[in-house]
């Protein structure tokens, strides 16, 4: 079995334990839902709908899933000792980034369908570019959980774990968040240059995060 | 298997002299900031914080790169002195950079009429601020000494790449705070001579305190380590 196949049958096994028992799934959308209502609220209407602020309270919102996702997953992990087995597999490190990062930027992309549907159908801020929308949309969803599943590997078995994972990866996060909130102004108000500019961005940033992940990972587990 | 702590570190004979070096230095830079070097022909005597304010960021990123690099040296070798270091470096650093975010804050009132603003290097240094922190907070939460050294290693090496980003936003992105002073490509300082000689000094004096806090924190940091092991035998 291949280094691939071995991080696809992680994220696959992830995957099924998330289909089983979708806690993770529905508390992370749940949330997002929750909490876009509530920030809309807090602006109001008019002030919510501007493309700035409605892609902000959406990325936002986004932010916190992965990282409720992502904890939420390590927890299952960590309540019937799987993770154990799986770290002393031949390669099994590298298994377990790979295969978590895949895993949950899948269940954090169909939630982040469900919360970008809400959004625009609270909020209607109105969509100039629908197809740069969707790409820095995609490039956001890959862009954010490599630096989580790391932080997240890091916090294992470390005490008050879930409020230090949001306290170590958010300031890390914060040039994808602002690249995540300006690229989906850029495209909701029409300026293709800049929303492509973003999304190059994006990219970018995940692909460097992924690669220092799975650099990293191998020896930051013990 | 943890190596015992290494043999004591390389700055043991002049650790002595620092603290003295560090005072002195720091009593003449304060005579030549407040005295000897002129008044600003724009800002008057408000702009003398400089000759603090420079200094502390030029330390915060000199700390932090303390950090990265002992960070990299533990994560190669697991020699816990390489730990004992980057501890070390990342409070000192954490109290310099605490001490930036003031002085600016006082340097930006008269200037820029505010305590703070949105601006990309103030907003930038607070998020390196904060980064530190958690680096020292996942630090205080682990128990296992190689497990909380290599989590804290991972931090310190992927922290740094902040210290760019902190230095060269007034670049980057439209900011209110003055471009690089003193680090600026492709020209030299642009201060006046004694401005810039006082200047100097305040950047060594803070750097020889820097260097002493960071025996004194690293020697009870190795004591530490030492305690544990012994311990543990």
């Amino acid at each position: 079995m291949n280094a691939l196949d071995r991080a696809l049958l992680v994220a696959a096994r992830e995957l099924a334990a998330e289909r089983r028992h979708p806690d993770g799934f529905v508390a992370a959308l749940t949330f997002t839902g929750l909490l876009v209502l509530m920030e809309s609220l807090a602006f109001g209407p008019g002030q919510a709908r501007q493309p700035g602020v409605a892609s902000a309270l959406y990325w936002i919102a986004i932010l916190f899933a992965a990282t409720l996702v992502t904890t939420r997953s390590f927890d299952r992990e960590l309540e019937d000792d799987a993770i154990d087995a799986v770290l002393v597999l031949s390669g099994g490190r590298e298994a377990l980034y790979v295969g978590k990062l895949v895993a949950i930027t899948a269940v954090l992309a169909i939630v982040a369908l469900a919360a970008a549907a809400l959004s625009l159908v609270l909020l209607d801020p109105g969509v100039a570019l629908a197809g740069h929308l969707v790409l820095v949309g995609v490039l956001g969803i890959l862009a954010l959980p490599p630096v989580i599943v790391l932080v997240t590997l890091l916090a294992l078995r470390v005490r008050a774990r879930v409020a230090l994972v949001p306290i170590l990866s958010f300031p890390i996060l914060i040039p994808q968040l602002i690249a995540c909130t300006e690229g989906a102004a850029a495209a909701l108000s029409g300026d293709m240059s800049a929303a492509l500019g973003w999304a190059a961005l994006l990219a970018a940033f995940a692909l460097v995060y992924g690669v220092l992940g799975l650099t990293i990972v191998p020896a930051a587990i013990e | 298997m943890i190596e015992t702590t290494a043999a004591p570190f390389p700055t043991i004979r002049v650790r002595p002299w620092l603290g003295p070096l560090a005072i002195a230095s720091s009593l003449i830079a304060s005579f030549m900031a407040l005295v000897w070097a002129p008044t600003d022909a724009v800002q008057g005597d408000v702009y003398r914080i400089i000759y603090v304010h420079v200094p502390l960021a030029w330390l915060a990123y000199l700390a932090f790169f303390v950090v990265f690099l002992a960070s990299l040296g533990w994560l190669w070798t697991k020699r816990p002195w390489f730990d004992a270091l980057a501890v070390a470096s990342a409070e000192v650093g954490v109290l310099f950079t605490g001490m930036f975010i003031v002085a600016g804050s006082i340097w930006a009132k008269p200037t820029w009429g505010v305590w703070w603003t949105w601006d990309p290097r103030l907003v930038t240094t607070a998020v390196m601020f904060m980064m530190y922190v958690g680096y020292l907070l996942l630090r205080s939460l682990s128990t296992d000494f190689s497990r909380r050294a290599t989590r804290a290693a991972v931090i310190g090496v992927i922290a740094v790449i902040d210290i760019p980003i902190v230095h060269l936003s007034v670049l980057w992105m439209n900011s209110l705070h003055q471009l690089p002073t003193v680090l600026r490509a492709g020209g030299s300082p642009s201060l006046d001579a004694t401005m810039g000689m006082t200047l100097g000094i305040s950047v060594l004096a803070f750097t020889l305190l820097y260097f002493w806090f960071l025996a004194e924190r690293l020697s009870i940091e190795l004591d530490r380590q030492r305690r544990m092991l012994e311990a543990r035998a």
